[in-house]
């Protein structure tokens, strides 16, 4: 322990290293507003990548009897699509920005845990490459992204991709219950002084209810999922019907994980619009407090409705209704938010900017899906549209039109923010619009197709069964999203090169993170602000309207734009935790140790069954006990207990 | 382990760990994992009690098997008994552990927190003992159970050995972190986190008795 | 509810007991066992719905205790009672949700 004695001595001679770019300042980083970025950033890579894999299914499905794609590939393509659009793109998506910004909106000057931070973003890197790897070892998995059993059985599923999946979310699966402690302590304890829980953003509350949601959900599919890897691994059978196991108990723990989860998908975006849409109507949002507690209302309904993902295994009446009822009981939740955001642009000042496009965008693609998702929760019509196109429209229309059209709107919100340049705003609408109809051309006649029976997760079909126009239309609108998508990747560069510099405030916004720099010092705050009100910055922006128009809170705000930079006097004294690579050694050494749990009874590198994976796992276990031995000396360096003692 | 930022202007604090909710922040994103553990561990205990159930009917059903119930076959009630009272007695030792750091009697606190990694430590001994036992007897992580020649197909086994498998990792990740607070805190008698090491470490460890409190009645007795 | 001041009431130091009162809560934990074990032994005296009845009644108090005191969750800040006796409270739900929907040897899920 001589070393940790040393770093003691040195802690304040030894500042972070954050200005200027250097590969040490990003893979050594604790800071949330890089680590925000590291996951949007990959996100928007697997985005990427999710997207060739739609588009290649499209082209299969262009025609009757395609032979573009095989079966099998096919089956690869459609499982690994969905398994990376909510677990790589629009989970970490959240979690990107929600990194980025509520601290900011807290008025904090880092997450609760900055190491366990770098934790969750190495290991979420590390499962998704190892789901990815498995393309390379003999293909990926092919069981659908809900894995049903007993298709999952060795049996069934041989070779190594099912290993890969459950392995590669498991560790996603650890990094998102990380993530979600590390909000839940930001937003309850690190607020700023006067950032009362009913002053939080909106944003805010609904990042806190997803976060509950995460640590209630996740353990479930953990424990699913490790038993399916006993079933694999060790011929364990719990969920295989032929040796006494049991498919539906899959299904079960697999949908009391998977409802919730689509409200981890969809709470935080529905957070951003609630920021978004007062900002460009120039009102406060309509009813905070319905906004807000409907989001909690949602966030428990959503653990009493998971059956209804099973109507079609024959529950029986009783469970049919009940799982029927709570799903529409859900609606009303959902559809208080959708009129709280109506009212708040009702008779607004609207800047129609793009942002504010996508917002209301979202509103309205979210309504439909919403629509099918009431006509889906009664069992009776859900028992003619399970498993059919319809199903697949309804879930496109609340991912892709809800959650991946509102994280636009956030991107276009909060690009100036953390890059310091706007996003050219013509080239945006152009976008947003080819986006709109090209994404109803893709999704809405399979509404039609669905309904006239075409199955979901074929890879091809006869002709003349009246399915062929739609499919046409829908490919034909896939490359035109794809097209839209790589308009705005080509936005996004652009900008971030000569886009116009934001100022500190370029919407003229209410909440916290607009008074700081864009983009912020690392240390966020030279003075963590005293918070008034709802809308500390509007407050003080404008005074006299504080009492009447903006909702009754007429309490001064002495909250000001700061304008400061890393050499700003008295920057330095701020202690900020200083770079460490310990939470990489962890998070690879569980990647590496994953990679071996894979491998236990197959062989690989042409080794004996098992040797190459218990070298693998004893490597990861070796790497885990270094990354927590760097972990406690640098966490007692840093420790503000140590701050406060020298 | 872990540690946080503190809130405010980054002068010395006198409490620095208390945020805006009045509570240490490490303690409050324990608990928080503490909270999503209860449902880790009650889904594994869910499973096995189904397919324990499932099991008991199946037996039922082929009418002269009843006998051959898999728990009163296979889970003996002296061992699991020990078992309990050892880790009854770790939670003793630690909690008086804890209050001899709050007091500062650091040789006491070695003492307890001796005792409770020793007891840790006896309580896996004592797991894998059972489970090599069991093993020979014919329970396995295998679909079946064999006893007195007939072949059972049940997934009691597999159900077991995945529940108290990963109640036994629990502790033995308990015991590593109990060992690194002992030697955090002998190296570092005076230093002003310890108390609150320790108390994390404990609530971990509290919580890791609490589960097999459950699992005692819930798969041994019942 | 956020400013920015201790609240050493209930942050800090919970009330501290003495080790006399863990003493005896140890004590009161181990005569339970004991009697769980007592009662485990003698179960053909019972009623079955009366001996699950008792044996979880002991197990609730068992846990009780160890969460109460040992943990010391009574009197301590009333946000680590939600975020650990919330998730108990779903914890318990699904429990006995899913003993409900497989229940039978076909249950209405199975
Ligand atoms: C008004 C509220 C909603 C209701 C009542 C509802 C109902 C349903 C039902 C009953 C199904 C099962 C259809 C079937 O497989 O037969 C379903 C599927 C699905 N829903 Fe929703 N839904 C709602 C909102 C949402 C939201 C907000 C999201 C995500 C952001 C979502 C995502 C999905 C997904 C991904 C599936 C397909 C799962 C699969 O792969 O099988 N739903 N929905
Ligand atoms: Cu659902």
């Amino acid at each position: 322990m001589a070393i940790a004695e040393q770093h003691v001595a040195s802690a304040h001679t030894n500042s972070p290293d954050y200005e200027g770019f250097s590969w040490r300042s990003w893979l050594a980083t604790v800071d949330h507003k890089k680590i925000g970025i590291i996951y949007i950033v990959v996100a928007f890579a697997f985005f990427v990548l999710g997207g060739i894999e739609a588009v290649l299914m499209r082209v299969q499905l262009g025609a009757a009897n395609n032979t573009f794609l095989t079966a099998d590939t096919y089956n690869q393509l459609f499982t690994m699509h969905a398994t990376t659009m909510i677990f790589l793109v629009i989970m970490p998506m959240n979690v990107g920005i929600g990194n980025y910004i509520v601290p900011l909106m807290v008025g904090a000057r880092d997450m609760a845990f900055p190491r366990l931070n770098a934790l969750s973003i190495w290991l979420f890197i590390g499962g998704g490459l190892l789901l990815y790897l498995s393309f390379l070892t003999g293909g990926a998995p092919n069981a659908g992204w809900f894995a049903y059993a007993p298709l999952t059985q060795n049996q069934y599923s041989p070779g190594a991709a099912m290993d890969y999946w459950v392995l590669g979310l498991g560790l996603t699966g650890i990094a998102s219950i990380a993530g979600g402690l590390n909000f839940i302590v930001t937003v309850l304890n690190m607020r700023a002084p006067g950032m009362t829980l009913n002053r939080l953003p909106l944003f805010v509350w609904m990042n806190l209810v997803v976060s509950f949601i995460i640590i209630f959900a996740f353990p479930t599919f953990t424990v699913a999922s490790i038993q399916l890897l006993f079933d694999r691994q060790f011929g364990g059978a719990v969920f295989n019907p032929a040796q006494g196991g049991d498919a539906l108990l899959w299904q079960h723990l697999f949908w009391f994980f998977g409802h919730p989860e689509v409200y981890i998908l969809i709470l935080p975006v529905m957070g951003m619009v609630s920021e978004i849409l007062p900002t460009f109507s120039r009102k406060p949002i309509f009813g905070y407090s319905f906004v807000a507690y409907s989001g909690v209302a949602i966030g428990f309904l959503g653990f009493i409705v998971w059956a209804h993902h099973m109507f079609g295994t024959g529950m029986g009446p009783m469970a049919n209704a009940f799982f029927s009822g709570a799903s529409m009981v859900i609606a009303i939740p959902t559809g208080v938010k959708i009129f709280n955001w109506i009212a708040t642009m009702w008779s607004g000042d609207l800047r129609l900017t793009t942002a504010m496009l996508y917002a209301i965008g979202f509103i309205s693609m979210f309504i439909i899906g919403g629509i099918s998702g009431i006509t889906l929760a009664s069992s009776p019509i859900d028992l003619q549209q399970t498993d059919s196109y319809y199903v697949v429209a309804h879930l496109h229309y609340v991912l892709f039109g809800g959650s991946i059209l509102g994280l636009f709107a956030g991107g276009f919100y909060w690009f100036p923010k953390i890059t310091g340049r706007m996003l050219d705003d013509k080239l945006g609408k152009i976008q947003f619009w080819l986006m709109m109809v090209s994404f109803n051309l893709t999704f809405f006649p399979m509404h039609i197709a669905g309904t006239e029976g075409m199955p979901r997760r074929i890879y091809t079909y006869e002709a003349g069964m009246g399915w062929e126009i739609w499919n046409q239309i829908e490919t034909v609108g896939t490359f035109l999203l794809a097209l839209s998508v790589l308009m705005f990747l080509y936005n996004a560069i652009k900008s971030i090169r000569s886009g116009e510099r934001a100022s500190n405030d370029p919407w003229d916004a209410s909440t916290l993170e607009w008074m700081i720099p864009s983009p912020p010092p690392s240390y966020n705050f030279l003075h963590v602000p005293t918070v008034t009100s709802r809308r500390p910055l509007w407050d003080a922006k404008y005074p006299h309207a504080v009492g009447d128009e903006h909702g009754g809170h007429s309490k001064p705000s002495n909250v000001r734009y700061e304008y400061t930079d890393e050499n700003t006097p008295g920057a330095k004294d701020i202690h900020m935790p200083t770079l460490t690579f310990s939470p990489m050694w962890l998070s690879g050494g569980l990647t590496i140790a994953a990679l071996g749990f894979i491998y236990i009874n197959k062989e690989i590198l042409g080794l004996p069954e098992g040797i190459a994976a218990l070298g693998f796992i004893a490597i990861g276990i070796v790497m885990v006990f270094v990354g927590i031995r760097a972990w406690i000396v640098d966490s007692r360096r840093d420790s503000p207990y140590m701050s406060s003692h020298h | 382990m872990s540690s946080s930022v503190s809130h405010g202007t980054g002068e010395a604090h006198q409490k620095p760990l208390l945020g805006s909710m009045g509570v240490d922040s490490r303690k409050l994103g324990l608990w928080a994992f503490l909270g999503s553990e209860t449902l880790f561990f009650v889904t594994l205990i869910t499973t096995h009690l189904i397919f324990y159930a499932r099991t008991k009917a199946t037996l039922a059903a082929a009418g002269t098997l009843e006998h051959l119930d898999p728990r009163t076959h296979y889970l003996g009630i002296e061992l699991t008994t020990v078992l309990a009272t050892l880790l009854l007695a770790s939670s003793l030792t630690m909690v008086l552990a804890l209050a001899a750091s709050k007091v500062k009697d650091w040789k006491k606190f070695r003492v307890w927190q001796m005792a409770t990694i020793l007891l840790g430590a006896a309580f896996v001994g004592g797991q894998v003992y059972e489970f090599i036992h069991l093993y020979h007897e014919g329970l396995k992580l295998a679909p079946q159970y064999v006893l007195e020649g007939e072949t059972v197909k049940s997934l009691y086994g597999v159900t077991f050995f995945t529940m108290t498998g990963f109640h036994g990792l629990h502790v033995t990740i308990g015991i590593i972190w109990l060992i690194a607070t002992y030697v955090k805190v002998a190296k570092f008698p005076d230093s002003p986190e310890n108390p609150m090491d320790i108390e994390l470490a404990g609530l971990y460890w509290h919580f890791v008795d609490l589960v097999w409190v459950a699992i005692f009645t819930l798969i041994y007795l019942i | 509810m956020a400013e920015h001041v201790a609240h050493d009431d209930h942050s800090v130091a919970h009330e501290s007991h003495s080790t006399k009162f863990y003493w005896m809560i140890g004590g009161i934990l181990a005569v339970v066992t004991a009697l769980e074990v007592g009662i485990f032994l003698v179960e053909s005296s019972f009623s079955a719905t009366m001996f699950l009845v008792i044996l979880l009644g002991l197990a609730l108090i068992k846990g009780a205790g160890v969460i109460a005191f040992f943990m010391h969750l009574r009197g301590d800040a009333k946000i680590f009672q939600f975020v650990f006796l919330v998730p108990l409270l779903f914890a318990f739900s699904l429990c006995l949700g899913f003993l409900k929907l497989f229940s039978n040897h076909v249950g209405i899920a199975g």
